[in-house]
């Protein structure tokens, strides 16, 4: 038998087949049945084409699901964050009552409601803790945690400024990291001063009073994806990061929109340097060397670079140059970046063309998706884009309408992926099968 | 705490120094068992200034090295001293009743409960490693810092400590290795969540608060016994403690083998790396001295030894940064006190390149009529009673010892007489013997 090639001497594209392999061929799941094995493969394959701009047997749908089956199943985003076991019966009892899903995956974006409320951070608001209790969503808020003049401060010492600066800033129960010495000042047995400050071990035991629960809710979520996984809906997740643009680093959660918006103008420099150091940091302690895990695709949410926050120029100097080289370290380790460009790209299109073909799977939001198709066909793969609106308020025929139309632009020669514009809270399932009776009525590949 | 005076910065670094020296011969506020005692203590720190200055003072002041010699005088074992802090207030201070010195040289400064709590990898100590009546410690050199680290070291020093040097150094830190970064701020509280729910980590947390009720006793005794050994007339003629640049690295980082690697593999990488802490070590010798109100910094050296590095590679990566080290504190007022433990008979030349009178340079093995003639022209300079001497020689033979070192090194000024290394061992009557020949033959004839 040949030896298999080290990993260092393989291409990008056998590193990410060996990812792919791992993917389809799951060593932790245990299929219910050979038909739920069989099923798990080929949706796992059509995904995996489609990635490779090569033609599946039909075009493979992202239901945007959501925290839907809560709403389907008479609970709330709420309730939920307190009652994992129901959460999960609803979330099965929806999977049952679908049947045919290309991928699927229980509730683990609704948080542990208990560490929640003593873990507040000022970063996110949650229904009851800020927002309505029958709020269906959790709510960043953004604001200036970071000052303009802290660049230096945070490039200096990162992790320095991460534990002693933005922690108190953003979370209470953290404020008594204040009290951290500087690590200049930490060496040996110093730490035991510090640590053992009444404060400072008052949050760590807080922290530690919380682990029982902690320890409930990551069992219940692990528990409810793996038997999902076992009848045969894989996920596309998996890519153990959850990175964004270096610009979003510092637009989303240190300086807000106005902060960096004046930081364009009046420190570029700095800016540019602290993405440099923020990408370098990256990719050296999240990309490079990266295990196998479940699936190689790297969902990638971004913010600041749509079509409204910036201009061309804007997002040709900040945005794009860091995120390109972020993709292209992603792609040498073998994994799938999927950016996920909420907003609008029209403009942007002509400006993300400069990535190896198949290297990078766009999914889009409010973006034309024919001029996606026409200007990054033969690039990348794109996935989107049913309008939310359609999704909740449309009957069945527009839902399908609507996919049809996508299907038609995009799909011919492969390369796309069909998929909500954004996730729907409060969908009706029959919209959901509406989507995915489309696919299958229009989206087949002819052979 | 010495506080600068509004007009510090136009002040010449001598006039920095004699503020600082004299405010801590006048030792305010301490409450001196005796009119003498206050006396003593000032006459003292007198001479002690005075010879830092190359000055002539009444007499050659002389430093008992007293190391852990008050442990054996006390006829306990150090293992029994490492875990009593009461005992070893008991047995420094008998020492001080006992003996003669125009120093205090400060206690015992090893805690055993911590380092017992802690899990530290890097001492060896009697029950740990070391039989149960050993008379000393042992630190452990290693490879702490991995040769591909010195980027991580400077870029993110905090993450270097805390997910890899603490790890490797301390075992209770463990379960730090297998953290993330924190170098995103991206989920951070949810991540120090995760991190709590590994069970090592509550045992690290249950071990630092353990150790939180030992640490602050020690501390505390070792001061109150200080504080006691000042009120009876003894000066403590250190301030702060420094390490040469280089060492940073040679010792506690990167081990022997891995920094003699480094020279010739990534040699910049060293010399941005000295760069690096440069500015630290001086702002921390800075500020224990201000704290400790006393200006001499005490600069235990080891890499740049005559047998460790070729005198080309003592002047490309030894000497630099740590001169401007030197001229940095000395810039301050602080008078840098470093130690050559070994030999630097090779080093002579390159150290006497400093202003005059601005360091005190202690010798180990150095040959010091080669000493009183180079570096000795510029500063003042202390030694070298051997160790041998102190434990096997007779009483008369230390005494003879210890004159011919004055007839060497004492004439014009600028000298203090110390042993090589401490005395942990020495026979008792050596310690007095050598206080004897610093009174006898120690003496500076006033001209009339």
């Amino acid at each position: 038998m040949p030896k298999t090639k080290e990993w260092a001497e393989m291409t990008w594209q056998e590193k990410r087949q060996e990812r792919f392999n791992r993917w389809l061929n799951p060593p932790d799941v245990k299929f219910v049945s050979k038909e739920a094995e069989k099923l798990y493969k080929q949706r796992v394959t059509r995904f995996i084409k489609a990635i490779k701009l090569e033609e599946p047997d039909r075009v493979p749908v992202m239901l945007p699901t959501g925290n839907s089956p809560a709403h389907w199943g008479g609970s709330s985003f709420r309730e939920l964050m307190y009652d994992y076991k129901k959460g999960h019966e609803i979330w099965k009892k929806f999977m049952a009552a679908f049947g045919d899903m290309d991928i699927f995956n229980g509730p683990g974006f609704i948080p542990c409601g208990r560490i929640a409320e003593v873990v507040r951070s000022k970063l996110q608001k949650l229904p009851g803790l800020g927002l309505p209790d029958d709020a269906t969503m959790n709510q960043f808020v953004e604001g200036e945690y970071m000052m303009a003049d802290e660049y230096d401060k945070y490039m200096l010492d990162p992790t320095d400024y991460n534990l002693r600066v933005m922690m108190p800033r953003t979370t209470p129960l953290f404020e008594s990291f204040r009290k951290l010495p500087p690590f200049s000042a930490i060496m040996g047995n110093f730490w035991v001063s510090a640590l053992a400050d009444p404060d400072i071990r008052q949050t760590f035991e807080t922290l530690m009073s919380l682990t029982e629960e902690q320890k409930k809710w990551t069992a219940a979520s692990l528990e409810i994806n793996q038997y999902i996984r076992e009848h045969g809906y894989p996920s596309l997740w998996g890519g153990g990061i959850m990175a964004g643009a270096p610009f979003d680093h510092f637009a989303d959660a240190l300086r807000g929109t106005r902060g960096i918006a004046s930081d364009m103008f009046r420190q570029p420099k700095k800016l540019l340097e602290a993405m440099e150091r923020y990408l370098q940091w990256t990719i050296e302690t999240n990309i490079k060397n990266l295990p196998l895990t479940a699936s190689p695709i790297c969902m990638m949410p971004l913010h600041k670079g749509d079509d409204t926050f910036m201009s061309d120029k804007q997002f040709a100097e900040f945005y794009w140059p860091t995120l390109r080289r972020l993709f292209l370290a992603m792609i040498n380790e073998g994994l799938v970046p999927m950016p996920f460009a909420e907003g609008r790209y029209n403009n942007r299109l002509k400006q993300i063309t400069d990535t190896p073909p198949s290297g990078v799977v766009w999914y889009f939001d409010q973006t034309d998706m024919k001029e996606a198709k026409r200007i990054l066909g033969g690039i990348c793969c794109i996935a989107g884009n049913v309008p939310s609106s359609v999704m909740i308020t449309g009957t069945v025929q527009q839902v399908k309408d609507s996919c049809r139309r996508l299907i038609e632009d995009c799909a011919p020669g492969g390369g796309f992926i069909l998929a909500g514009g954004a996730s729907v809270d409060s969908g009706k399932i029959e919209n959901f099968k509406a989507m995915m009776d489309a696919a299958k009525e229009y989206g087949v590949y002819k052979k | 705490m010495f506080k600068r005076p509004d007009n510090w910065a136009e002040l010449t670094w001598q006039q920095k120094r004699d503020l600082r020296l004299n405010k801590w011969i006048s030792a305010e506020g301490t409450n001196f068992i005796s009119k003498q005692a206050e006396k003593d203590y000032k006459a003292r720190a007198t001479r002690l200034a005075k010879a830092t200055k190359m000055e002539k003072p009444d007499r050659v002041p002389c430093m008992i090295p007293t190391g852990w010699f008050p442990v054996k005088n006390a006829g306990v074992t150090l293992k029994e001293v490492m875990y009593d802090y009461e005992l070893m207030k008991k047995v420094w201070l008998k020492f001080v009743d006992e003996f003669d010195s125009d120093t205090f040289d400060g206690t015992l400064f090893f805690q055993a409960q911590v380092n017992d709590l802690l899990e530290a990898k890097t001492q060896k100590w009697p029950g740990h490693g070391l039989p149960d009546d050993a008379h000393s410690y042992q630190y452990v050199e290693g490879v702490y810092m991995k040769a591909d680290e010195y980027d991580l070291f400077m870029k993110d020093p905090f993450d270097f400590q805390l997910r890899r040097l603490l790890p490797r150094t301390m075992g209770v830190f463990e379960p730090f290795a297998d953290v993330p970064s924190f170098s995103s701020y991206q989920g951070l509280p949810e991540r120090l969540m995760m991190m709590c729910l590994d069970p090592r980590f509550q045992k690290l947390f249950k071990a630092i608060w353990e150790a939180s009720k030992y640490l602050p006793a020690w501390w505390k005794a070792s001061a109150e016994t200080t504080q006691a050994a000042k009120t009876k007339g003894f000066p403590m003629f250190r301030g702060g403690m420094a390490v040469a640049p280089f060492d940073v690295f040679a010792d506690s980082l990167r081990g022997t083998q891995g920094i003699v690697m480094d020279m010739f593999r990534q040699p910049e990488k060293i010399h941005e790396a000295m760069e690096f802490v440069l500015p630290q070590l001086l702002s921390g010798a800075i500020a224990m001295s201000d704290a400790a109100d006393c200006p001499v910094v005490m600069m235990p050296l080891h890499k740049g030894d005559d047998a460790f590095m070729s005198d080309k590679q003592f002047e490309t990566f030894y000497w630099p940064t740590f001169r401007r080290l030197l001229l940095g504190m000395v810039e301050e007022g602080l008078v840098p006190f470093p130690v050559a433990e070994g030999a630097y008979n090779r080093r002579l030349e390159y150290i006497s390149d400093m202003p005059k009178s601005a360091v005190v340079w202690m010798f180990d093995q150095t040959n010091m009529a080669n000493v009183k003639k180079t570096v000795g022209k510029v500063s003042c300079i202390a030694g070298n009673v051997p160790v041998s001497v102190a434990y096997t020689g007779t009483a008369k033979e230390m005494k003879e010892y210890c004159r011919k070192l004055i007839e060497t090194c004492a004439p014009g000024g600028g000298y203090i007489l110390t042993g090589g290394s401490t005395f942990d061992m020495a026979n008792p009557d050596n310690l007095h013997a050598m206080m004897d020949a610093a009174r006898e033959y120690g003496t500076y004839k006033k001209r009339k």
